[in-house]
This record gives C-alpha cells, structure tokens and sequence, in this order.
C-alpha cells in the first residue's frame, strides 16, 4: 500500500508546480463502457468521465521514441500500444514497449528528494538516505555550485548524461554551461555508445550523424553487425519494414555479418560468421569483386573515361583514366588498398569463405538499390572508424547516398526560439573566468582525442589521475559509468571523494554513490520532448505527456536544472526565473509549428500534446541516377549544384564522397601516432589489424538483447523472465559458448563459469551454443547490476564492464567494448 | 456465428516477443507465466549452424482436448471458437494441461520463475491471485471467460483476447490492426506485431484475409496429427511443396 | 459380532505399535503440509506448468487407488468367485481396500486446486467424455459399495443375496474404476508414453498385483511375522497348503507376478525399440537407477516366488511382497512422471528431459497417505475383527 501513501506527496508536489494531466482521448465508448464503480482507494483518481483515457506519449525505453498510447482507467496505467498515427510506432511497439507501467509502479523506485548520511561509499555502503525536501535539496546544490563558482574553480563541475531526449532536458544543458562556467556541462555518453558509424560517415561523408535509411523500397541490405532484429534502432519500425521487406516483390534479401548467431543471422537470407574485428577486410574485399567485376554504380560514382574496366587484381590504375562524378580518390583508393584486397586475402583474415565473399558482393553489386549498413559491432574496436568508412564506402560504390531506397541523413526540427537569449545573461565570470582556460575532464578535443567529441569513460581515470583536474561534483542524467563504462570500477574508486548528484528515479548503481538524489519522473509522468534519431530523414518531434499525475514526490528533470539555476546569484539566476519551467520552454518550441504545420495537424503546443506528435514530409533531397534534386514543393524537381550538394549534403571538403579522407588527413600525425598507420594511407578506408585487450584466448562480445531496455530494465522481473529466450533464458542470461570451446576446458552444459579478463573476474552460467564461432564468446551485456532494486541486483551473470578494459578508438574515441579478449574455465 | 482463428506468418515472424509482452500486460500475466510463448532451438552447428523459433498461442482447437478431458466442464468451446476457462469452475486438476498437445496451459499456483516473487510484492487482494497496480481494469474481470487476473488453485490460459474480440461488430471478417474502429477488438498479440505476422479473422468466411492466406500460403497447423484442429494456422513460406499434415480429407 | 465366525486376534502390540506409527506420520506430516501449502499452496510443489504438471502426489494417488483396487479383487476372488480359499483374507482385503482408497484421495485432495469444488462442480457438470469424471463417478460408487458390504460381512453377513450383490457390484464398480483410471492416462494421443487403449488392463494387472503384495504384506505384519498365530485355513492359504494349489497365494502371487512382468518388458522393450516422437521417455525412464531397483526386485521376486523351494517361506513372501511393492511404487512414479518427461516441443528452454526433483511438501503426501493407511488399518485391525471369515 505504499503506493497509496505516496499518493498523497505526489499531491503536495503538484500543487507546488501545478503541473496538469495529460492530453487525453477518451476511447469511443467501445470495450469499457460500463465502468463499474471501483472498490478501492485507487477511486479517488477516477477521471471525470469514468472511462479510460488514452494519453499520446513517448516510450522511452530505447533510443527510438515510438509514440505510445497510455491506457488509464482510475487513474492507473494498464496498457500501453503503439500509437497509430506515429509514424515511427504505426501502432506497434516492440516487446519492451508494453513494460512501461513496471517502470511507473516500480516498488525499489525513490519516492523524493535524498540526502545521504553514510559518508563512507562502496559497493556494500548503505547511502543511509534520508528524504529531504525539494527546497532543502536543490539549495544544497545551488549552494555547492556557486561556492566553487566563487572560488573560480566551476570547471570541477560535471553533468554527465545519456540518453538526453529534446530541448526540454538534456537541450537545457549546454546553456547552464555556458552562464555557469565549466567545460564539463555537459559530458555526454556518445562514447560508449556508437560514435564509430558517426565517425566514419564524417570521414567520408561529412555527416557526423547516424543514417537515414529507405527500408520501403531497398531492395538488398549488407547488415555489418547491426542487431536488426534486437536492438538497432528504431526497433520497432525496423521489424514493421521486416515484415514489408520480406514480403515485398521483389523481396529484399539481406546478408547478415556478425560474430554470433542472433535472431538477424538466423531470418537473413545468409549470415557470415565473420571473425571479431575483420569486417573491414570483408567490406574491402566486397568492393574489390564490385570494382573488379565492373559492378559500381557509374552515375554515382563515375567511370572509366573510355569504358574499359582497367580495375584488375594487384594491378595500378592510372589516376587520369577515372572520371569520377559523386566521390573523391577512388583510385588512389584503389591503387593504396584495395588492389590487394582479393576475396582470397579477406577470407585468410575474416575466416569467410572466398566463395562466399564473391556471391554477397555479386549480389550486392548487381541488386539495387542496395546499401551497406552498421552500427556498434563492427566499429567498437581500434580499427572501428577504419571499418566503418570501408563499410560506408561500399554505399557509394552502389549510389544509393541519397537514393531511392538508400539512405540519408536526418533533418531537424523548426522549434521556435526560447523566451530569453542565454547571451544576454553572462556575466564577466561565464564570459572570460578562469573555466576557460582548462580542458574537459574527458580530454576530448584536445590533442589526445582530437576527433572525439566527448569521452565520457576516460573521466574516472583522469580524476583519480589529477589530470588534468579533480572533480569536485558531478551530476548524473539518464547514465550510469559506474556500471556501464569500460573498467567500471575506475568510477566506483573515482566517484568515492566526488560529491554525487544523481537524478535517475530509480536506485541505480550511480544513487549508490550519491550525496544526494533529486528524483526525475518515471517516463509516463513526464511532459518533455523528443525529436527524433535519424528514421526516415524527413523532421519528426514528439512529446511525452504525463498518462498519470506523478505518484511520487518527483520532478522532471528539466525543472530541476531550472530550478537549481534559479539558484544561482547573478544574471544566471535571472534567466532562469525569465525562463520559468519546462512547460514555458515547451509552449516556445511549439511555437515554430506555427508557421510549419505539421502533416497531422500539429500547429502548436495544445494540438502537439493531443497528437503526441510533430513531423513534416518529405525528405528535401533526393539523388537519382547521378543528380541531385531538391523538393520544390511538389517533386524533386531542383537540379542542385555541386556547391549545394556540399553544403547541403556531402559535407566533406571536397563536397564528394571521399575514398581519401580529407578529414583524417588533417589528423595524419595523430592517427600515424596511435595507429601506427603511414601518412599517406590515413584519408583510405582500410583494414588494420585491431588491437585485442583483456589478454585472453577467446573474443568476448557482448551484445544488447531484445529485452535490454538500456540497462535500466534491469529491475523488471517480466524483462528478465524474457531476457534471452534464444539460448532458453528466462531466469538468467547465459554465456553462449561452443560446445568444443566448452568441453576442451571441462565446461558443462549449464554449468557455472568464470570469464576472465586483466581486469578481473566475473561469473556467468555457461551454455551450448552449437552455431557460435568457436573462438568466440557471447555475453549479453549490462546485467549483474550491484543495485538498482530487488530483482536486479546480484543476478547472473556478471557486469560485462567489470572486464572490459578501457581502450577506446584513436580516432572516433569510441569504447572499444567488443574487443576484449578473455579465458573461461568452470567455476 | 464467426469462427475466430489466427494465422502466423513465420516468414515474417522475427522472434522478437512483442507478442508475449503484450499478452502479458493486457492479460496482467507473471513474469514467465507467458500465455503467448516464442519457443526458439539451434540446429546445425558452426558456420552452418543457426536459430529457430515459432510463437505458441493457444490453438484454440475445433476438438479441444482440454474441453474433453476436463471433468467439471471449466473448460469449454464457445460456438464462436474461443476456448476458454471458467475459473468458478475449475477444481485445479490441472488434467488439461496433461491433455494439452502444446503445451499452453498455466497453473497459478507455482514457485515464481523470477525471485523475489512479485506475488509477495503486489499481494492478492483475496480475490485475485496477485494484484499489480498495472491490472485492467476491475470491470473488466470475467471470470467465465478466464478474464482477469485469475483466482488461486485454477488454471489459466490465452483467451484469444475475448475480452476484446467477442465485442467485435457481427460480421467483421478480420480485426485487422491497421483499422481504426476495429483496433480496440484485435488481440494484443496481432496489434502489436510490429512485422505484421499476425492475422485474426473468421476461418468460416471464405472471404476473409485468414482464409484466403490460408488457402494462397498453404496454412498449416501444428502437431494435426493429434486430431486437435487448431483454429492457429502457420504460414511456412511459399513453396509448393507441402507436407500433408492428416491422413483423412474432409468431408465434402 | 456373528458367533459363527472364526477369528483369531492378530499380534497386538504390532498393531499398537502400527497405529501409533499411523497417527504419529500422519500429524507430521499433515502438520509439514500445512505449513508448507498455508502460505505457498502448490507453490510448494516442484510441478510447472512447462515441465512436470503431474508430480509425485499423482503417483502416489494412482499407487494406492490401484492396490485398493488390487484388494478388492483379492477379497473378490472368495466372495465373488467363490474360491472359498481366499475367504480368509476377504474381510481384511476389504478394509485395507478401503484405508488405501481413503489414502490414494488424501494425496488427490491435496493436489487439487479447489478440492471442495469438486463435489459439487463434478455431478453438477458431469462432462461425460472425460475420464477423469467417470473415474470420480465410479470410484465414489464403489467406495459406498465397498463400506456397504463391509458392514454386511461385519455383520457376519457372508452369503445373502443383498451381500453377494453388493459384493458383485464393488467390483464391476472398481473394475470399471480403475478402468477409467487407466483411461485418464491411456487416452492421451499427445503423451505417446501412456497412449495406449489396453491401458485399463494393464492396469488391471498391476492393480492386482499390488493388492496381493498389499494383501500378504499387511497380513503378516498383522500376525507380527508368526504365520503359526494364523487361523489354519489363512495359513494354508499362504503356505500353498489348500486343496486346489491353483486357490493358493504363491500360485497365484508368482503368476500374477509373471504376468506382469511380462507385459511390464513387453511395453519397456517396445518403447525403447521405437523411435516414435515422445517414447524418448522410456530412454528415460530405463537409464534411472530406480528402474533398475524396480526391474531387479520384482525379477526376483518373482523366482523366489516361483521356485517350489522358496515361495512357502515366510522371509521369502515378506520380502517378495514388499520388492514387489517397491517395485510397483517406482513403477507408478516412473508412468506418471514418464508421460511427461518429455517437452511438449524442444527448445533451448529445456535443456533435455524435463527436470524433476519431488519437495519436501509432495513426499510429505506420501507419507501422509501411508500414515493414514496404516492408521486405518490399524484401528480396522483393533476394532473390527478383520481375520474374520464365514464359517464353513
């Protein structure tokens, strides 16, 4: 009945902030409209009419934002579906997507404001929390910013964050920043998660983004390692364009790469088991069948000037015979890396058959339209951007940039501006103080991560360090370093003399640490924005619109940045009284809808919350046998020129795709530096060997499952009933391993394990995975939380980061999670 | 009177388990006592080896076992084709989930496959056998039907989401999910498809989408063998070549 | 009490000593069982829903249901088929027919979900094709059937009309009983390991084979071991000393035995010489070490029953006797669990054979329905004078 009681400080919380319900659609009489009177205290909540609503909000569970629709009848959530007018959600969701009222009604959830009592912190520390009151809570920590603020040490202060949603949270950050005065506000959690695809593509293309992708109408996908079918994003809309792919005509048939067989491997047309770390070698060997067997896209990418195909294995082409069109240093490409690189070379290095090799490129060169696609496998080793610009490469190779069924880039959303101009509020400190002068904590962007735009798992190590400073207070947003960051245990001694700020509503591994916890809402109590990741190019903004009055003594986060900064002396206190609350900054983001009505309607705040959602088609921009076109309001009917391409669409210096990177030729001694690879190859896709830590004898990878709701699913007994059905989990999450890799080291069936790495040891119950690589382990990652409530903690197996060291890429400054290497032996 | 039935698309089914979820927290089921199950197995091995799976609803079958062996009648075939359990009448026997071919049957009261058991979290309220603040609903408890959270020592299994279904308009051929007014009629499991593997419809209208997949992608049932008639159809792909899956026609 | 009956009181501090193991069992263990079922009900089973619906308690049941129905036919064999021989034992058969019945449903009850429903829910629905509701039907008439014509032999009513067709009627009612036990199990097309429409006679088999081992077992404990405290005609039923040896119990012991074996090798050998989907069980079931307890026990058994040298002794019967009901016990396990041992499909989330492993609650309704039994019997044997038989 604790829920009850907590009803009522949800009460004195809305009162406070006259926060409101949400939007609602009440269900047209069908199916409940004979409302018995409920017998229970949850009466009170009854809503005026008696029936159920159904609030347009936003999942939050992954990345991919899927509009949802809340059923809440008493004023209690009981089902969540899709909504049918999302464009991403279509009214299905993913096996996720229904948790959300575990989440809401999490009994381990923090009920208020915290303090901690029990200076001493560890893993085995009780915090000795003690509810405290939002006033109390947020003037210690406005009280603790400005003291170092006052002593001109404010870049000691560090928000780190993670999955940041819209302008109304984590967008809230880089101001606070810049009126307050540090570098490390805010730090966010790119690198441990996929900066590699990013990377590349600004290596070639110039877009640091994620992609776009034309599943409606691709007609051959080459999946490098990208969970299709689990966990790469949008989820949900990618099992929807399954379903319409393979039924299609003609159906698209897809290849998958990876190191482990998955539920992609295994619905693919054909899955190459490819050895950890080498996809570059195959993506390279691929464009060498492309080019050597005339099979490139020639409006794309040009062609020989006399027709004649002088690319042959091993030998040079004279630059002067290719005219290219749309890419730059094709031949030079070729003459540098990838003449050499035969089906035969590939398959000694990726352990595929050459046969094999030549039949997916064939394909692949022969289908259209056809792309290359990727995410974290492949490029969370050293050689990952290196991979990840051979994989992008082969999207030129077949012109489907910017295609018809090919893929593109996302385009943001048209927000009005806030009510106050954050410029007009620094004050001589935020302007010229002494912050200025030092680094991130995290180095990145600096000589050691010149290309790294943030590196959030190098911070715990260079606190300890002292270098380049100690920390002093960190605040934590939808992350959790401590438990998820490469050598995790770094943060646990690091956040130690660190005083902790942690917003998460749910009691983590991070609250573990904290001096002192302001609880964010539960996603369903939430007003907050959400534009979308890259999806189908065109502009797409949603927002989260409480199903349910808070039931505890929470706030939104955006408020609680707000409200610390009101806090604060000086100019920076009165933008925050101008700026008001979370509400206010919402009402001014709609206004932009104003003179871009939505497709649905949307025109401003009130119709955004009915609707849930914002999106504009079509996509701007359209590539089609060799020619750029512009939407003119009716068709692509706008020849571009090539400077518009440039500016618009192939950001790189030569406003072409680059087989020779300009980007990475700017940084030539630091890659020759770290990567030991010669100056005048950097700018080529190419294949290096990666650099394996961990000192074992078997690659371990450690994948997300379907049910992975980004490690903060972890406390959902219904999450981990489900967690890995494919090799029969349902209590625990197994160690996948051959069964020769297990019985030559006397490892049973079920049996209990222990994974080693330099780092140390973790536990996992082992079992047989006939259709695994022998040389490789698999271990979904993120579970053996030490916290983060009853059912999550101290579950098998272990925390995959508790032996995974940390060595990230040189050059995109990503993680390098896959790149372990361990030994296993029964425990 | 339509006759429910569902076809599978295992072609497109891509093993996600929306389908269990969704069931699970429309039917308030508990962690692992899935309704809806996806079952998956390897076969072959390395570098040939892979994964497998099929989704497992309840068959409701033209000849239920169940119904025939139950002895007090809790279990029972509607003249529209739902198999359900009236939890006033279950004794607890549990000789159904014997007589069961696929195994889709659940017992209430068994050691919580997630410990700590969310049961002692969210206690009965004396009634239902557990209470989340997540239940549907408390109109909506049809204990003739197996609606609901249900009592102790009965037996419990997939409604065809009867709640739902059977306030369908008369003469709906299929409760397809893309349609709005029928939205809130269509099962859990084939709303929330995200593949759109999922098909309901009435089997005894020729002219409804189950019927006409059934016939143009040679639906198949599973284990027919036993006689049970599942109103579930799989679709296995489109080859021509099919397995005949009983020895005696029907009769015309 | 009728004057005209013999009877000669069994050994009382045996029977003193059994009650007081029958009352003491029976409060531990119903007192475990409460404790355990209070809070957790079937929670404190080791039976899922995905694996083992079916546990030990089953077995047990179907164990004691059946040697009541083995009883019955022992005392049948007098008093319905007239071989005067097996008079001796009638009254007791009877009784420990009805103390083993009373202990087969104690288990039911406690495996049911709603036990109490069933009384009114099974004659209110009466779903007349299942099994298991003629089996409640059939084994509630010939639970009234048999206390009836307890009552008249009690009475010293051997030979009326009413008794002999009371006497008639309790064993079509068990026959018809155990029958449609074996139905419950035989006619499930989709468990291949019981599937079987000669199932109800190899029940019949087994039934009377454990009621003869049930039978000899009690008698002589009754008697504190000494077949000479016997009455003479007991005694030369026992010894094979009658008239006719066909009407004698190791005859008839070793044939049933025989018999059974026979048709218990017949069933083993076939399925695990088939590879019909499902008969894995018998894989199953043959490579435990129980089966080999079980087989090796009732083969000899069966030679010590068999050979004229042995079969007369008293340590032989004893001993054959309680093997055979070692035997026939693992036996009833092995069936119950067998059928189910097998997934329903296979899948990673079974690693094999289904696991079971009975709890400490379902031994506990082992012993419960033991203790009973015995109790039983032994206020039966204090109080009711069950060597009685009609005087000839």
């Amino acid at each position: 009945m604790d829920i009850l009681n907590a009803r009522l400080s949800r009460r004195r919380f809305l009162q406070a902030t006259g926060a409101a319900a949400g939007a609602t659609a009440v269900v047209g009489g069908v199916g409940y409209s004979t409302l018995a009177p409920s017998e229970n205290a949850h009466a009170q909540e009854k809503t005026a009419g008696g029936g159920t609503k159904i609030t347009k909000s936003v999942c939050a569970q992954c990345p991919a934002r899927c509009g949802i629709d809340v059923y809440t009848t008493d004023g209690r959530v009981h089902a969540i579906y899709g909504n049918p007018e999302h464009p991403i959600a279509n009214g299905k969701l993913c096996p996720k997507g229904h948790l959300g009222a575990y989440f809401l009604y999490d009994p381990d959830r923090f009920r208020g404001p915290m303090k901690r009592t029990n200076p001493k912190k560890g893993r085995n520390e009780d915090p000795k929390f003690v509810p405290i009151t939002w006033d109390e809570a947020l003037n210690t920590i406005a009280a603790r910013l400005q003291a170092l603020r006052d002593k001109g040490e404010s870049h000691r202060f560090a928000l780190f964050y993670g999955r940041g949603w819209g302008a109304s949270c984590a967008g809230l950050q880089g101001t606070f920043g810049k009126l307050y005065g540090s570098p490390n506000v805010a730090i966010g959690h790119a690198s441990m998660c996929a900066e590699g695809s990013k990377r590349a593509k600004r290596a070639t293309d110039g877009n640091d983004s994620y992609n776009a992708y034309d599943y409606r109408n691709v007609n051959y996908i080459l999946n490098f390692g990208a969970g299709f079918l689990e966990a790469f994003r949008p989820y949900n809309y990618l099992m929807q364009m399954w379903g319409h792919m393979r039924t299609k005509s003609p159906k698209t048939r897809i290849t998958t790469v990876d190191v482990r067989v998955s539920t992609t491997t295994a619905a693919s047309d054909r899955a190459l088991l490819i050895k950890p770390a080498t996809d570059a070698a195959l993506a390279l060997a691929i464009a060498h069948v492309i080019l050597t067997e005339g099979l490139w896209d020639k409006e794309f990418v040009g062609d020989f000037k006399d027709g004649l195909n002088l690319f042959k294995s091993g030998q040079d082409v004279p630059p002067e015979s290719f005219q290219e069109r749309w890419t730059y240093g094709l031949v030079p490409w070729w003459n540098v890396v990838v003449k050499t690189a035969t089906p035969k070379w590939a398959a000694e290095i990726t352990g595929i058959p050459e046969s094999e090799i030549v039949i997916t490129a064939r394909e692949f060169g022969t289908t259209r339209p056809a792309i290359a696609i990727m995410e974290r496998g492949p490029t969370a080793h050293t050689n990952g951007t290196y991979a990840g610009m051979c994989i992008h490469a082969l999207n030129a190779l077949s012109g489907s940039l910017f295609a018809v069924g090919g893929l593109f880039y996302q385009m943001g959303v048209p927000y009005g501006s806030l009510p106050v101009n954050a410029d007009d509020y620094m004050d001589e400190y935020a302007k010229n103080g002494p912050w200025k002068k030092f680094p991130r904590i995290d180095m990145a962007g600096t000589e050691e991560w010149p290309m790294a735009g943030t590196m959030m798992q190098e911070c715990a190590k260079n606190h300890l360090a002292g270098k380049p400073y100690k920390l002093d207070t960190a605040m934590f947003y939808y992350t959790n370093p401590i438990f998820t960051s490469p050598d995790a245990k770094a943060w646990e001694e690091a956040l130690k003399d660190v005083f902790v700020i942690d917003t998460s509503p749910f009691p983590g591994e991070t609250a573990m640490y904290a001096d002192i916890v302001v609880p964010d809402h539960t996603y369903l109590e939430r007003l907050q924005d959400a534009p979308t990741y890259p999806f189908e190019g065109w502009p797409l903004t949603q927002l989260r619109t409480p199903a349910v009055k808070p039931i505890y003594d929470t706030k939104v986060y955006g408020d609680i940045l707000i409200e610390i900064g009101k806090r604060m002396k000086g100019p920076m206190g009165e933008y925050y009284k101008a700026l008001g609350n979370t509400e206010n900054v919402l009402r001014h983001l709609a206004k932009g809808f104003e003179a871009n009505p939505g497709d649905n309607g949307v025109k401003d705040f009130e119709s955004w919350k009915e609707k849930g959602v914002w999106y504009k088609k079509p996509y701007l921009w359209r590539q089609y046998r060799g020619e750029f076109y512009e939407w003119d309001g009716k068709g692509y009917n706008k020849k571009m020129t090539p400077e518009e391409v440039k500016a618009k669409l192939l950001k790189t210096p030569t406003g072409k795709f680059e087989f020779k990177s300009g980007f990475l030729e700017k940084h030539a001694e630091y890659i020759q530096k770290r990567l030991g690879v010669p100056p005048d190859r950097v700018g080529f896709p190419q294949y290096i060997p990666a650099m394996h830590t961990g000192g074992g004898d078997l690659h371990l990878v450690t994948p997300k499952t379907a049910m992975h709701a980004e490690g903060r699913g972890g406390n959902l007994p219904h999450a981990i009933a489900l967690a890995q059905p494919s090799m029969g989990g349902r209590r625990t999450v197994f160690l996948e391993i051959h069964p020769e890799t297990a019985k030559k080291r006397g490892i049973k069936n079920n049996g209990k394990v222990r994974i080693k790495s330099n780092l140390g040891v973790i536990e996992a119950i082992a079992r047989y995975s006939p259709g695994a690589r022998p040389d490789t382990l698999v271990l979904p990652q993120e579970h053996g939380h030490w916290a983060q409530g009853r059912w999550a903690k101290g579950r098998l197996p272990g925390n995959t980061s508790d032996i995974c060291e940390n060595v990230s890429d040189p050059i995109s400054g990503l993680a390098c999670y896959y790149t372990g290497k361990v030994t296993v032996e029964p425990a | 009177m339509a006759k429910w039935g569902m076809v599978i698309d295992l072609d497109k089914c891509t093993g996600c388990q929306a389908c269990t979820v969704a069931c699970g927290m429309e039917n308030n089921r508990l962690p692992g006592e899935n309704w809806q199950d996806v079952l998956f197995y390897h076969e072959g091995e390395f570098p040939s080896g892979t994964l497998k799976w099929f989704p497992r609803p309840c068959m409701h079958c033209e000849n239920p076992s169940c119904a025939e062996v139950c002895p007090t009648r809790a279990t029972y075939k509607t003249e529209d084709g739902f198999v359900l359990i009236d939890w006033n009448k279950c004794i607890g026997c549990k000789y159904c989930m014997i007589a069961c071919p696929y195994g889709v049957r659940f017992y209430t009261d068994e050691k919580a496959q997630i410990q700590p058991d969310i049961k002692q979290v969210f206690k009965s309220d004396g009634k239902r056998s557990w209470n989340p603040p997540w239940r549907a609903p408390d109109n909506r408890d049809d204990w003739q039907h197996g609606v609901g959270i249900q009592p102790i020592g009965v037996v419990s299994k997939c409604t065809f989401c009867y709640h739902r279904v059977s306030k369908a308009p008369k003469g709906t051929a299929d409760l397809d999910p893309k349609n709005p007014a029928l939205r809130e009629f269509t099962p859990a499991c084939v709303l929330t498809c995200a593949p759109s593997a999922r098909y309901f419809g009435d089997l005894s209208n020729p002219h409804s989408e189950v019927s006409k997949l059934i016939a143009s992608k040679r639906g198949v049932r599973l284990r027919d063998h036993t006689g049970n008639k599942p109103q579930v159809y799989y679709l296995t792909g489109g080859a021509a070549g099919t397995i005949p899956t009983d020895r005696r026609g029907k009769k015309a | 009490m009728s004057n005209n009956a013999i009877s000669l009181n069994p050994q009382t501090s045996v029977i003193n000593a059994l009650s007081l193991v029958g009352i003491a069992g029976t409060v531990l263990s119903l007192a475990l069982v409460f404790m355990n079922m209070i809070d957790e009900r079937h929670a404190s089973f080791n039976t899922t829903s995905d694996g083992i619906v079916w546990g030990l308690p089953v077995a047990t049941y179907v164990f004691f249901v059946l040697t009541s129905t083995g009883l019955t036919f022992v005392a049948s064999f007098g008093m319905v088929f007239g071989i005067k021989e097996f008079l001796p034992l009638a009254k007791r058969c009877i009784w420990l027919a009805f103390a083993t019945l009373v202990a087969g449903f104690t288990a039911l009850a406690f495996e049911l979900g709603h036990p109490f429903r069933m009384l009114w829910a099974l004659p209110t629905s009466f779903q007349i094709v299942s099994p298991m509701n003629w089996m409640g039907v059939l084994y509630l008439a010939y639970v009234v059937f048999l206390l009836l014509k307890f009552q008249k032999i009690h009475a010293g009513d051997w030979d009326s009309s009413a008794s002999k067709k009371l006497g008639i009627a309790s064993f079509i009612a068990v026959t018809l009983a155990h029958a449609t036990l074996g139905s419950v199990f035989g006619m499930m097309a989709m468990r291949p390991f019981w599937f079987d429409g000669l199932m109800p006679v190899y029940f019949l088999l087994t039934a009377l084979l454990s009621g003869i081992a049930f039978a000899v077992l009690m008698t002589y404990i009754a008697y504190g071991g000494r077949r000479e405290a016997m009455p003479e005609p007991l005694q030369n039923l026992l010894k094979g000393t009658t008239p006719t040896l066909y009407a004698s119990m190791p005859v008839v012991f070793s044939t049933v035995l025989g018999v059974t074996l026979v048709a218990l090798a017949a069933r083993t050998v076939t399925g695990v010489w088939s590879h019909q989907d499902g008969f894995q069980a018998f894989d199953w079931m043959v490579s435990s070490p129980w089966f080999a307890i079980e087989a090796i026990g009732m083969v000899v058994a069966f030679f010590l029953m068999v050979s004229p040298r042995t079969r007369s002794e008293v340590g032989v019967q004893l001993l054959s006797s309680a093997l055979v009901l070692l035997g026939l016990f693992i036996g009833r396990y092995e069936f119950v669990i067998g059928g189910q041992v097998v997934p329903v499909f296979k899948g990673n989330w079974v690693l094999d054979f289904i696991e079971y492993t009975p709890s400490l609650t379902e031994w506990m309704l082992l012993v419960l329905p033991l203790s009973l039994c015995l109790a039983i019997y032994a206020v039966g044997e204090k109080k009711l004078q069950l060597g009685a038989m009609p005087e000839r």
